[in-house]
């Protein structure tokens, strides 16, 4: 799991907007339009990261419908102190 | 040059393409975020860079080297191709978890 959330986050082309999902995400679970909103940015590419972080088992819907939020999975939360490690290093909070 | 040679050659150009393109993401991460592990990646496509600049440069520009190639059985030859083809077949599943 460690490889694959230092991966995704930090050494891929989408880390830093995925890191910005996750952050979103931690304040409280959303679905990806209020994402897309949130974040300011298109709906199909919050989407398409979306995807990537549910494949790689980081979080997950919450329900079949359209309008599911996305929730963290145990296992993102079982590494949670890994998880914040990386979001400090990618984007530190002010 | 032999049908083998050229396949040769063509994969290690396509290799030395993606390696490119890997480190484009890997400079601009960790340019920007400074983590250990982008810069591990950013290591291995450095060293991975030298290797295939060096075939390209025996495959097209070390006349005893083309000679023993051509010369070579093609269990050799086909050995050979594979070096750089395998690389390639890995690059190209890196580049896809890496682009998306």
């Amino acid at each position: 799991m460690e490889g694959v959330l230092w991966y995704v986050l930090a050494s891929s082309r989408g880390g830093p907007t995925r890191v910005r999902i996750l952050r979103a995400l931690d304040e409280r679970p959303q679905n990806a339009n209020q994402l897309a909103t949130g974040l300011d940015m298109d709906y199909t590419t919050i989407r398409h990261h979306l995807e990537v972080l549910t494949k790689n088992n980081v979080v997950r819907r919450s329900g079949d419908e359209y309008a599911a939020v996305y929730l963290f999975t145990d296992q993102a939360r079982s590494n949670w102190e890994l998880v914040e490690e990386i979001l400090e290093t990618v984007d530190p909070e002010e | 040059m032999t049908p083998l040679l050229t396949t040769a050659v063509i994969a290690a150009a396509i290799n030395v393409l993606l390696l490119l393109a890997l480190g484009s993401v890997w400079v601009r991460n960790y340019r920007q975020h400074g983590a250990s592990h982008t810069l591990g990646l950013l290591v291995f496509a450095a060293f991975l860079l030298i290797q295939n600049g060096l075939w390209l440069y025996f495959y097209r520009l070390h006349p005893a080297f083309i000679r023993w190639f051509v010369n070579a059985g093609t269990d050799v030859q086909i050995g050979m191709v594979l070096l750089c083809g395998l690389e390639t077949l890995a690059l190209l599943i890196l580049f896809r978890i890496t682009w998306l």
